[in-house]
């Protein structure tokens, strides 16, 4: 008996500590990269920049650059998710990630266009693929 | 023969158990191996090169508003295998949709319309059966403004003891009053692999 009450007051201590989800998107704060620890040993992103490409009509269209900088040979896989003003995700062309070769010593440029002018955010993503 | 019959089920059932079980892929998350054929992948690579470069270039933004007509054209299988091109031209097609700034025509095409239902329903014009308020009018169709065409290469070649297979996705997007390509692109797939693998 005392062994159940101890388990269900286990249960909902750690239900209670769980994270809440944001549900306002002015209050998410999203971080625009994302590196994974397996990949920080043998590259470095030396430059994330951004800008608006002007598009007929007075629109624009979000427009992302990164460079890796590789330490040694290594392979990478990349992915850029696109966000309204509202936090909610712009679909692009394909879901996969993009992968990349790079050479000991290596700067590489990789660039990535939003597949919406009502994208205003981004969240790349850089991974080791498996 | 009990036990004959008896081993032989047993074989089976295991053999049965060694086999990988059949499992869904997630596009957005596959590491797995790759092929050295054109898979998905190659296709979803090629697609997203054409059509962000497509957007970046301003090659398919209308000057007079609006989004462009296209309709698609020739796309060539120059490879050693079956390929249907619409796995590469459905989801151009689509993002450029979902941009704004392309629509796709599916009332023309080389060899006759995708979709005969725009000629078909116009057979109802005059017909006494039909309501003709709901019946499409004449002159309503829009003709294309561009035009998708292009080729997919394929080169063989044996580097060392290994095999290396070369394809080339190459995309033009031609402007029709003009006949000028407004937008070119080529999307290299260059894989090596085993000698013995089948690229056919």
């Amino acid at each position: 008996m005392k062994r159940i009450l101890f388990a269900s007051m286990l249960v909902l201590g750690l239900a209670g500590c769980a994270a809440q989800p944001e549900t306002t998107s002015s209050l998410i704060d999203r971080q625009e990269l994302k590196v994974d620890p397996e990949i920080i040993y043998t590259m470095n992103v030396t430059e994330l920049f951004e800008e608006r490409l002007a598009q007929t009509g007075g629109e624009s269209l979000l427009q992302v650059q990164f460079a890796v900088e590789a330490r040694s040979d290594a392979e990478l896989a990349w992915k850029v998710t696109w966000f309204d003003a509202t936090g909610m995700t712009v679909k692009g062309v394909g879901e996969g990630y993009r992968k990349a070769s790079l050479l000991t010593g290596q700067t590489r440029y990789f660039k990535a266009t939003a597949p919406h002018a009502r994208v205003v955010s981004y969240q790349l993503h850089l991974r080791e693929p498996k | 023969m009990l036990i004959r019959t008896i081993a032989i089920s047993l074989s089976l059932s295991v053999l049965a158990g060694c086999a990988a079980p059949t499992r869904y892929i997630d596009p957005a998350a596959d590491d797995g191996p790759v092929a050295m054929t054109m898979d998905y992948r190659d296709f979803e690579k090629a697609a997203t090169d054409s059509v962000e470069d497509m957007l970046a270039s301003g090659a398919v933004n209308n000057p007079n508003g609006g989004r462009y007509i296209m309709v698609v054209s020739r796309i060539t299988n120059d490879t050693m295998q079956r390929i249907d091109t619409d796995q590469l031209t459905k989801k151009i097609r689509v993002a450029l949709l979902r941009s704004g700034k392309v629509v796709t025509t599916t009332a023309v095409g080389l060899n006759g319309a995708e979709d005969e239902m725009s000629m078909k329903a116009r057979e109802l014009r005059d017909s006494e059966e039909f309501d003709q308020s709901g019946v499409q009018r004449k002159g309503t169709l829009q003709a294309p403004d561009l035009s998708l065409s292009g080729k997919i290469l394929q080169r063989n070649h044996r580097v060392g003891k290994e095999q290396q297979v070369e394809y080339y996705i190459q995309l033009s997007l031609t402007d029709l009053a003009s006949g000028l390509a407004f937008w070119e692109g080529e999307t290299p797939i260059i894989k090596r692999g085993s000698d013995s693998s089948v690229s056919w």
